[in-house]
């Protein structure tokens, strides 16, 4: 066991030298950021360390380091869209709703995870759920709103529920 | 790294716990309901378990400010889908402000022509033909193909010579092969409406039609609608104009939103309300001032950006 600790730490650390700065590239060139690269070829490296995958078993490292390294583009940029949103919204507030910048932090934290839990639904169906959760509207008020019937919004709130259940009960 | 796939019994609860929250929140349920909901609670620890998860859930959404959150969550897809471009290998270019390209989706990106929400654009393609882009809308041209691909929105084009044009879309392709189309396109369905001359169509999986002057129709996935017919003589969004002839207001607010950044909402009880007038697409903050002028309505603004329609209160 130690001897295949020991190896997948050595291949790590072979990965880690032959590519961290091909990795920074391919981040930096679809980021258009060389700082924001720097970080997220960090949090691959971490990924591919706490990883199921050994390290020393890998075939096609690169391709291993892009597929990861493209899920957490993904997230970037998931989170940058979803911050820029909330700010946005922030501004648009009067003065005395401006929030703490605790509670700023408390608010995005639920969104973000709020906003992976929503991800995947289609348009209408986000759209029914965020208005019958946030709104605190009825189906007969959300199938006006969206111009559907009220059945298609019991239908859109059953998927939604569905879909968010499930990531939670896996 | 990858979630597990979910087992079958995971999907059976996820489901039946999701018709039950249904049926609870979409009203009366009976004693007997009440008490069948209490027994598939009772029945499996994993029952009880999603139900109690679909509480917590609840209980997040309510915790939120509902108007900074609404804002946010139901951004709209372009927001969310900007991470696709990093992935096409493209330069990323930060949007000014969401509000300004808002409903543009992953391909408009890469469109050769595009409008914001609210934007309009005229265009003169190579041979002469007049192209005209409404509210949020983006094309690619192909000059040499003579094609116009619709990503998204609405757009009009009138041929300039004999040459024909091809319109595609995503629900079918159109040939225009004199006089002038309107495209307009969703994401369920595409409408095309022959303001003068005449076009072919071929809509995705259907037999091929023919549309004339004043002639309308829908396509969708699931088929093609009958052929309606439409006063071409009536001015409309390439005249930059919303013309209602008395028509339910919820129907000409709908169309008002999509010209207008930002959230608008209506009490249901204005939906039905008849409305008559032309308004100007230009300034849709006003369109809504005047309806509250016109109408029995007032306009609740909770930010600049979110009107809320209500109906104005009686004077006792």
């Amino acid at each position: 066991m130690i001897d295949r600790a020991d190896s997948n730490a050595q291949a790590f650390h072979q990965l880690y030298q032959g590519n961290r700065s091909w990795l920074e590239q391919w981040l930096s060139r679809r980021l258009g950021s060389g700082h924001d690269a720097a970080d997220l070829s960090q949090d691959t490296f971490m990924r591919v360390l706490a990883g199921p995958q050994r390290i020393v078993d890998l075939a096609e490292p690169r391709a291993y380091l892009m597929t990861i390294g493209k899920r957490l583009l993904v997230n970037f940029y998931k989170r940058r869209s979803l911050e820029r949103a909330y700010l946005d919204a922030l501004a648009q507030l009067p003065e005395v709703y401006a929030p703490s910048p605790e509670q700023r932090w408390q608010v995005l934290e639920t969104l973000h995870a709020l906003d992976d839990l929503l991800d995947g639904l289609p348009g209408r169906v986000r759209r029914a759920f965020l208005l019958s959760q946030l709104e605190g509207l009825g189906y007969r008020e959300i199938a006006v709103r969206l111009g559907v019937t009220e059945r298609s919004v019991k239908r859109y709130m059953v998927q939604a529920y569905e879909h968010c259940l499930l990531v939670a009960l896996c | 790294m990858l979630n597990p796939e979910p087992s079958e019994e995971a999907r059976r609860v996820a489901r039946s716990a999701a018709r039950w929250l249904v049926r609870v929140e979409s009203g009366a349920l009976s004693e007997q309901d009440l008490a069948s909901l209490q027994r598939w609670r009772e029945a499996s620890d994993l029952h009880e378990h999603a139900w109690h998860n679909a509480q917590a859930l609840k209980g997040r959404f309510e915790a939120l400010p509902p108007a900074v959150a609404m804002a946010t969550l139901d951004r709209s897809k372009q927001g969310r889908r900007q991470l696709l471009k990093g992935m096409l290998g493209l330069a990323v270019v930060a949007p000014a402000g969401w509000l300004a390209t808002r409903e543009l989706p992953l391909a408009a990106w890469g469109a050769d022509l595009a409008t914001g929400t609210g934007e309009q654009r005229r265009v003169t393609l190579a041979d002469g033909s007049v192209l005209q882009l409404n509210t949020a809308t983006a094309v690619n041209i192909d000059d040499r193909q003579r094609r116009v691909s619709l990503i998204r929105g609405e757009l009009s084009l009138r041929l300039a010579n004999a040459q024909p044009l091809l319109i595609e879309t995503a629900h079918g392709r159109s040939c225009l092969r004199s006089g002038e189309i309107g495209v307009c396109q969703d994401e369920i369905a595409c409408e095309f409406s022959m303001f003068t001359g005449f076009a072919d169509l071929w809509p995705m999986r259907y037999s091929a039609l023919a549309l004339r002057a004043g002639q309308r129709v829908r396509v969708t996935d699931r088929g093609v609608g009958p052929i309606g017919v439409f006063d071409v003589s009536q001015p409309g969004w390439r005249e930059g104009v919303l013309v209602a002839l008395d028509q339910p207001l919820g129907d000409l607010l709908r169309d008002l939103d999509r010209y207008r950044p930002g959230i608008l909402r209506w009490s249901p009880e204005l939906e039905s309300l008849r409305v008559t007038g032309s308004f100007r697409l230009a300034e849709p903050d006003r369109v809504l001032t005047v309806l509250a002028a016109t109408l029995p309505l007032e306009v609740h603004w909770r930010t600049r950006y979110w009107a809320t329609l209500v109906p104005r209160k009686k004077i006792v």
